[in-house]
């Protein structure tokens, strides 16, 4: 896909606009600057002598001298001064239902204004906002937002939410943070959508003041992190472990790719394990891949194998496995784990019907974790 | 098979204490080191060599170290000004790093080259980068269209210095200000990355010529500035394989290394491996023992 045509196509990305590549040289009328960038400066870093740093944010911990950047792009070095250089920079802002985080449990059927700055900490081969999340942010353009008229752009457009989403709001943390607070002064609750490559003091911090976090847990093996997503499987899986511990709403998305992560024994591998660490009630949603990016030479993911996924997760004892990006598709479905009654029945991003009442199953009064109102 | 050449040239005073070039001296070594390196008469006939008059030519310099640690201007202005003594249109020279920024806080004054010589960064706008993914191997990058569209041949000007991270920067490693995401190309030491990233023939079609300002030398703690690890070699290096011209760039690193009794890169873990991967991908000669250096005095 051409770069043009992805922009013109990518769902979800709002204002995001790659870096024009316009007719070349004899049109050239003034000169780019990159002044536009934030100078904030970061949390989470050592300050190390000759004017070297080391990030602490995320488990790369990279170690920087003058004047250069993290792995992420967005953070630098200037003069022994660690910087975030996306500080109120979103470079999408839109509305969209929760359900497109996606969130299942976390107040469905209702809005989420959702923003993204540029950067990324890992390189997913498949990755779906490649055009903003593997960009350095004087690539890309972006609005002046900051963390007060988020909240306020939020609570205008009749949010219930602010989601941290599209590239990977780690490594646009401060902003981030910032904007949850902001948000709470409002009555808005903030929702972070995450590779969950993340180090556990940060982390930490952030579940102070966000209420659900949605790990895209890629892998179960660290194989498929190396050579996939060029990260660490262990810091993710600590990252599910801290969340789930706290009081803060999680859930977990599988991307099932064909061939690469959808071996049955893996599955089981995950389900289990999220079962024994995270608990059985987390919801995990198995989705289906598109041909994206660099992994263009495998197929859409057959609707038969989120299936067999799906059915494997709920034979290890998890109780609310979910397929997405298969409109239609009865895994969509809410259902009481006990009686089996049908409690939330969804179309793609749309509610069709909630019978959950007061956090229960109207039938049979079995408690539906989740976030409901 | 005869050996790649490697043209080391030295001119003391070209650099005085305050740090300026002296510009008689600076193209009495364009002229040594390009007379060696083509076996030419005279610095123009040498050029005429390497490129045609009809090239539109890219000269990739390395700005992000600040005035102190970037190609120098003077440096890069005179092999454009070689480059006019050789034929080539003034209009068709352009002098580029990735951002105008670096560019200016390097000591460029940028131009769009109406009259002359082009220097400006690939965050022009009307520049940018490629609409088309370049996919191949552990790469996945848009590049510079400077380098894709407007150059038919390209030359690296780069500053050698020690890296953190991938151990030496130098030529090859240089083109990594020719996609827009180098920041996710250095892990392993930047291995296979560099070379895989040179190997795209958006470089690799268009590379003709390496030149390693080195003239200051970071050999240690690279690739910032520090003014006790920083020697002034007043030194020059030409090549026309890549990887040898690195090569060499590195062993001159290992000697400044040496001579203040720090560990080689190798026994640090940092040794530049990915010119061994670019040897293995064709790409030129990694191994010294194969490669012909030329020591010059200007």
């Amino acid at each position: 896909m051409k770069r043009r045509q992805f922009l013109r196509t990518a769902a979800g990305t709002g204002l995001a606009l790659g870096a024009q590549a316009g007719p070349f040289l004899e049109e050239l009328y003034a000169f780019g600057e990159t002044s536009n960038l934030s100078m904030v400066e970061a949390r989470f870093y050592k300050k190390l002598p000759d004017r070297e740093i080391e990030c602490n944010l995320c488990p790369r911990n990279c170690r920087l001298g003058d004047k250069e950047r993290g792995y992420c792009g967005v953070r630098e070095n200037r003069d022994g001064t660690y910087y975030t250089l996306v500080y109120g920079k979103a470079c999408s802002a839109n509305v969209d239902p929760i359900e497109k985080k996606p969130f299942f449990h976390f107040l469905p059927g209702t809005t989420a204004f959702s923003i993204a700055s540029a950067g990324c900490n890992v390189n997913c081969k498949f990755c779906q906002n490649w055009e903003i999340s593997q960009v350095r942010p004087e690539q890309i353009r972006h609005v002046d937002l900051p963390p007060a008229q988020v909240a306020e752009a939020a609570r205008r457009a009749g949010c219930a939410s602010i989601a941290y989403t599209y590239s990977e709001p780690v490594v646009f943390y401060e902003y981030m943070y910032d904007a949850a607070v902001e948000g709470r002064r409002l009555g808005l609750r903030s929702a972070v959508v995450t590779a969950g490559h993340i180090n556990s003091e940060p982390l930490r911090e952030l579940l102070k003041v966000v209420d659900a976090v949605k790990v895209d847990l890629k892998a179960f093996r660290q194989d498929f992190y190396t050579h996939y997503v060029r990260g660490e499987l262990k810091p993710v899986l600590d990252a599910i472990k801290t969340i789930a511990a706290s009081k803060v709403w999680l859930e977990i998305v599988y991307l099932v790719i064909p061939s690469l992560n959808d071996d049955p024994a893996e599955i089981r591998d995950m389900a289990r394990w999220i079962k024994t660490e995270a608990g059985p009630d987390v919801p995990v949603h198995f989705s289906r891949f598109q041909p994206m990016y660099l992994i263009k030479n495998l197929p859409p993911t057959p609707v038969s194998t989120l299936e067999k996924a799906r059915a494997a997760a709920l034979e290890e004892g998890l109780r609310y496995v979910y397929i997405g990006n298969v409109p239609g598709q009865q895994g969509e479905n809410t259902t009481c784990p006990n009686c089996r009654r049908l409690l939330v029945e969804r179309y793609a991003f749309d509610i069709r019907g909630n019978e959950i009442k007061d956090g229960r199953c109207p039938s049979c009064r079995t408690v539906i974790p989740g976030v409901w109102g | 098979m005869a050996k790649p050449k490697v043209v080391v040239v030295k001119a003391r005073g070209v650099l005085n204490n305050s740090g300026d070039i002296d510009e008689t001296r600076l193209l009495r070594m364009y002229e040594r080191g390009i007379r060696a390196l083509t076996g030419a008469s005279s610095l123009a006939e040498g050029i005429g060599r390497i490129f045609a008059p009809a090239d539109r030519v890219g000269i990739k310099i390395n700005t992000i170290g600040g005035r102190k640690l970037s190609t120098r201007p003077e440096v890069a202005l005179g092999l454009a000004g070689a480059l006019k003594g050789a034929g080539v249109s003034e209009k068709s020279v352009l002098i580029w790093d990735r951002t105008n920024r670096e560019l200016k806080d390097a000591g460029y004054s940028l131009s769009l080259g109406a009259s002359g010589t082009k220097i400006y960064g690939t965050d022009t706008d009307g520049s940018g980068y490629d609409d088309e993914l370049y996919a191949r191997g552990n790469i996945g990058s848009l590049f510079a269209s400077i380098q894709s569209r407007f150059a038919t041949a390209s030359v690296s000007l780069a500053i050698l210095k020690d890296h953190g991270l991938a151990g030496v920067t130098a030529g090859m490693k240089n083109y990594f200000g020719a996609i827009h995401n180098p920041n996710k190309y250095h892990d392993a030491h930047c291995d296979p990355f560099v070379a895989e990233v040179f190997a795209a023939p958006q470089i690799k079609d268009r590379h003709r010529l390496t030149v390693l300002d080195a003239m200051v030398v970071q050999f240690h703690r690279g690739p910032s500035y520090h003014a006790r690890w920083a020697a002034k070699s007043e030194t020059l290096v030409f090549g026309l394989d890549p990887v040898a011209t690195d090569a060499v760039g590195w062993r001159m690193i290992e000697r400044l290394r040496g001579a203040q009794g720090l560990p080689s890169l190798t026994e640090d873990g940092r040794e530049p491996r990915y010119l061994q991967s670019a040897e293995s991908m064709g790409l030129g000669e990694a191994d010294s023992a194969a490669i012909e250096v030329v020591e010059e005095e200007a």
